[in-house]
């Protein structure tokens, strides 16, 4: 294998790809990193087995040329000092050679490096993408719908499942789902370009690797490829692509969970709410649940107090748009509450309650795409 | 040992049940697999991953030359792993590690195996976490435990999976090769009721320290017949400043469980099973101070003291134990 490759587009890949390499493994091979050189450019991969992440460098793009004399080959070398060889090599050009014992050398300018590497063939072999299989999404709205459900992944290893969103794809229409038992965080997106025919039962995605996905990808509305395999997920940007494995057994059925009729409905300003509860669990985080509880009152006065019997309590009284329905107590978490608030990303909601024992519901007052389900909390 | 076929030739029955068990189709979720050192049970377990892997199978017998026998070889298949005692026991963060990978999907097939190694040194604590996916495997899930002492782990554990028994090599085998190997007779007797593994068996032949610790249990014997009193002088003197490490302690502890085990066997009328043949008139010596059944009290006390090395016990204080013991 032998290249010449321009040090800036290197640099750049280098640091995609370390994102997915962690020292602490398992398996030797992969606190390496894998080089693959072809006629069309030159690809790195890293890997940590959970996730995967491939960058690309085209041997040209837009008439300007990344990498010539590409002679093809591959080659794993080590991650550890890879990255501050390329950052402090002194000249904008760099010279990558590996010969057939595993040798390689690294040149720019006056300064030489050989390093030992190892064989490509113990790297492990990532799944060859089907295309059929995949469907297109812009990013940022890919971004913003793992936003909205991640954070209510389950962080406890009790119910494995329960550590990743659940991502369907079924006649057009694509919804992301998470649950820790407690709470519940679901989106659902009509696909634009109506490609009906893509579809998957449902895949659960690890939340680690979502939330490692949404550090790497940058804000822009570029398209982003989707496909599942049998055992991974590929994300693929233009030049990225971006795998993790998935999680095994089946998902709870959570579409039961979400009550059909409403007791208690109140709208208001999603900041105004999200404001008060923030203030009242001030107080209530001494107490063990961080739990405030909510009143209505007359009118369209809602009351939220947060109470902590060694610290005091705090009442506050705000006024929502409407109120109708029951009249209601009932205790919640804060942090949830906050959570939900904040993913549901809308000025306005509706809070639908089904008295104090039963879960209540947070939507956008002109969405039902999302959906934010909290299960109180019983108090005496 | 590469193949079926050479493993079959030291264990002709669990080969033989492995073989069968890919030639039907009727591959277990769990086996264990136990045996002395040295029986191949290390060896069985890298055939039988890469029978489950190798892309060139040729009946039950893989290629060893697929990318997959490759990294099975060098530790580097994503779909494979493998759990060793990380210092004196296997802990509960390996276990869980484990358990964290089993509920991800392969990496490159849905085929995973995991291979734990002395099985029977995981913590309670370990022990009850793999129990809960030996319970409930996973599809295409196969476990192997590798134990030499399969009686040390959970009952629950060993129910769930298929036992395999590794028989003990037959001590004349080894000893045979020891001797073409150009080992005098009588250490390649002794050797050979040591290990079952040749090189290990050579390695030692060598060691001069080896031959010191032979010459101290010797020792210890002689000054347990002849100057009782002052055995504890002796074992703080000469005993303690050899036998510094935990496992060179149980070495010399192996070497003295089988002096005594040679004087059960002179009682029994069991020559030719005697391992110190040189130390024939020592021994008839002891037959006359020590009766048949204080010599089996004595062995148990013996192992009794391996027991508590393995638990981390001071050494010196069950070497002091053990030898006022003996010298009742």
């Amino acid at each position: 294998m032998k290249f010449t490759i321009q040090r800036e587009q290197l640099m750049e890949s280098v640091q995609h790809v370390m994102k997915a390499i962690s020292s602490r493994t398992t398996i030797p091979i992969l606190t390496g990193m894998k080089l693959e050189a072809t006629a069309e450019g030159v690809k790195l991969t890293g890997s940590d087995s959970d996730i995967s992440i491939e960058s690309f460098i085209p041997a040209e793009e837009d008439g300007i040329v990344y990498v010539e004399g590409i002679e093809p080959g591959s080659i794993v070398l080590q991650a550890k000092y890879f990255p501050d060889i390329v950052r402090k090599l002194p000249q904008s050009t760099v010279d990558i050679e590996s010969d057939n014992r595993l040798n390689i050398t690294i040149q720019s300018g006056s300064a030489e490096f050989h390093l030992n590497g190892q064989d490509a063939e113990e790297y492990p072999q990532l799944p060859q993408v089907h295309t059929d299989n995949s469907f297109e999404l812009p990013i940022d709205l890919l971004k913003s719908l793992v936003r909205q459900t991640v954070f209510a992944v389950s962080s406890s290893e009790t119910r494995p499942i329960l550590t990743g969103v659940k991502v369907q794809l079924d006649e057009g229409e694509l919804s992301f789902t998470a649950t820790d038992s407690h709470r519940l965080a679901s989106r659902k997106l009509k696909l634009e370009n109506g490609n009906d025919q893509t579809s998957f039962s449902s895949v659960v995605i690890p939340g680690k690797s979502l939330t490692e996905l949404n550090k790497i990808l940058a804000d822009t509305e570029d398209n982003i490829e989707i496909s599942v395999t049998d055992n991974q997920v590929l994300f693929r940007t233009k030049h990225l692509f971006f795998l993790s494995r998935l999680l095994e057994g089946n998902y709870p059925e959570t579409s039961r969970l979400i009550p059909e009729q409403s007791k208690t409905v109140v709208t208001m300003g999603a900041k105004e709410l999200l404001n008060s509860v923030d203030r009242a669990s001030l107080l209530a985080r001494e107490n063990r649940n961080n739990v405030v509880r909510l009143v209505t009152k007359e009118g369209r006065e809602i009351e939220i107090t947060g109470n902590s019997p060694e610290v005091g309590n705090v009442v506050e009284e705000v006024e929502a748009d409407s109120v109708d329905g029951e009249d209601l107590k009932i205790s919640f978490s804060a942090k949830y509450m906050m959570d939900a608030l904040k993913a549901v990303d809308h000025d306005q909601v509706k809070v639908e309650f089904t008295g104090a024992m039963r879960p209540f519901l947070i939507r956008p007052i002109d969405d039902d795409q999302i959906l934010q389900l909290i299960l109180p909390v019983r108090t005496y | 040992m590469q193949t079926w076929t050479e493993l079959k030739e030291i264990q002709p029955l669990a080969g033989q049940m492995l073989v069968n068990s890919f030639k039907k189709n009727r591959i277990s979720h769990a086996y264990l697999f136990q045996g002395p050192e040295g029986t191949g049970k290390r060896e069985a377990s890298i055939l039988f991953t890469k029978g489950l892997f190798c892309e060139q199978l040729d009946g039950a017998e893989p290629c060893h030359q697929c990318r997959n026998c490759i990294r099975i070889d060098s530790g580097n298949h994503p779909d494979v792993h493998w759990i060793e005692p990380d210092g004196q026991s296997i802990k509960k963060e390996q276990i869980l590690h484990l358990q964290k990978e089993f509920t991800y999907t392969g990496m490159e097939s849905n085929q995973k195996v995991y291979v734990v190694v002395d099985a029977d040194k995981m913590t309670t604590n370990a022990s009850n976490r793999l129990l809960k996916f030996l319970e409930e495997p996973t599809q295409q899930t196969t476990a192997m435990l590798l134990t030499e002492n399969g009686q040390a782990l959970l009952n629950t554990i060993r129910s769930r999976c298929q036992l395999l028994a590794f028989q003990p090599l037959p001590p004349h085998r080894l000893q045979q090769k020891l001797s073409s190997e150009g080992v005098s007779e009588s250490n390649a007797r002794l050797l050979s009721a040591l290990t079952n593994d040749l090189t290990e068996a050579l390695d030692m032949n060598k060691d001069e320290w080896f031959a010191n610790a032979r010459k101290l249990v010797i020792q210890l014997i002689e000054v347990l017949q002849s100057k009782p009193n002052e055995v504890l002088l002796f074992v703080n003197h000469q005993w303690m400043p050899h036998f510094k490490e935990r496992d060179q302690m149980q070495q010399g502890l192996d070497l003295l469980v089988l002096w005594f085990q040679d004087l059960i066997n002179q009682f029994v009328g069991r020559e030719e099973e005697v391992v110190f043949v040189q130390e024939r008139e020592k021994r008839e010596q002891a037959s006359m101070q020590w009766s048949r059944q204080t010599a089996t009290d004595q062995l148990s006390h013996i192992l009794e003291a391996k027991r508590k090395i393995n638990q981390n016990v001071h050494p010196t204080l069950v070497m002091e134990q053990l030898t006022l013991y003996l010298k009742r």
